[in-house]
């Protein structure tokens, strides 16, 4: 039973490891309690809170909206707001999918799953089956913790101050970059990340929330270059 | 705040995304060039995700100190710490250098 659960939560043979585990689980549990407070402490009830944590599942498109009301906009424009930066799930649900199972309704059950970190993480492994493992297994390591964090952040409520004087702030874009830092030490990976990310601040002021995301997606073309051509192929021409 | 209406709103469209990319991009007979730049995706999103969560707030460009914690946490993901040391040291420097200099 045990040992089981120790297969499922590390997949044996498998790239990720029980560091990563617990990096993600500590990052999601710290972000699911911030966010939480933070929206409690604008007046949010628990309810739609709750509905935030376990229903839409993800902590970018609550905050997307309360950007967008409180700087003057529509709720529908809000709503908009939110639908928009949330729309990289949708990319990374399709970048996964081919390493999924051929049933409709387990594809349907995994897409909620579907996150920034488990999905580079799944395609990082060699073996096609491990992929959709440690998509999984690291899925729950950052979604067991966000749920309990949110939770907490709503009992807490606004008992604590101001959470990002503890660097709080600072651990998700942490994580992200520790996640693709072997790809960045790649040609291709570098050049894709340093494009996408001036691709995303040449954005910011100009577009609303979720397009530079988006428009910064685009740097993947890069990896259509043809391969740099070796030392023989240019002597041969 | 959130109402409970817009939190409806935002759980179907959020889901609706993830499930048309689950389900109904097929990408099982994807030619090379298709898979190659959907497996660097991600890559490319998370670059972005990290430059708009150090150095932007609000939809501005906004320098403060979780860029020291963020270079922190480079530091040690490129001298090979484990990642939990990265993390933390984001948080630990954010932190400090908040409460020395502001930001």
């Amino acid at each position: 039973m045990i040992d089981r659960l120790r297969n499922w939560a590390l997949p044996p043979g498998a790239l990720f490891s029980l560091d990563e585990g617990l990096s993600l689980a500590f990052a999601y549990f710290t972000v699911g309690t911030t966010v939480t407070i933070l929206h409690v402490t604008q007046g949010t009830g628990w309810l739609p809170m709750l509905g935030v944590i376990f229903v839409v599942n993800s902590v970018t498109p609550g905050l997307a909206y309360v950007a967008v009301v409180e700087s003057g906009g529509s709720s529908t424009a809000g709503v908009l707001s939110g639908w928009l930066v949330s729309s990289r799930f949708g990319l990374f649900a399709a970048a996964i999918a081919p390493y999924l199972w051929p049933s409709m309704w387990r594809r349907a059950g995994a897409a909620h799953l579907a996150f920034d970190p488990n999905v580079a993480l799944g395609l990082r492994e060699p073996d096609e089956v491990d992929k959709r493992r440690v998509f999984l297994a690291a899925g729950w390591w950052m979604i067991l913790p966000w749920w309990v964090g949110g939770v907490l952040g709503i009992i807490i409520g606004s008992n604590l101050g101001d959470p990002n004087t503890l660097g709080l702030d600072a651990i998700f874009p942490a994580v992200m970059l520790v996640i693709v830092w072997p790809q960045l030490r790649e040609r291709d990976g570098l050049t894709i990340g340093l494009v996408a990310l001036i691709t995303a601040l040449a954005l910011v002021e100009i577009t609303p929330g979720g397009v530079p995301a988006l428009a910064a997606a685009c740097a993947a073309l890069l990896a259509l270059r043809p391969p740099l051509p070796s030392v023989s192929d240019e002597a041969g021409a | 705040m959130l109402s409970l209406g817009v939190v409806l709103a935002l759980a179907i469209g959020v889901y609706a995304q993830r499930a048309l990319g689950a389900l109904f991009l097929r990408t099982e007979n994807l030619p090379d060039a298709a898979r190659r730049v959907l497996d660097k995706l991600p890559l490319a999103i998370i670059a972005a995700v990290v430059a708009l969560t150090t150095v932007t707030a609000g939809g501005d460009l906004t320098i403060d100190a979780r860029l020291a914690g963020v270079a922190a946490a480079g530091l040690c993901a490129w001298r090979k710490l484990p990642m939990l040391v990265a993390v933390v040291a984001a948080a630990v420097v954010t932190a400090l250098v908040r409460a020395t200099v502001g930001g």
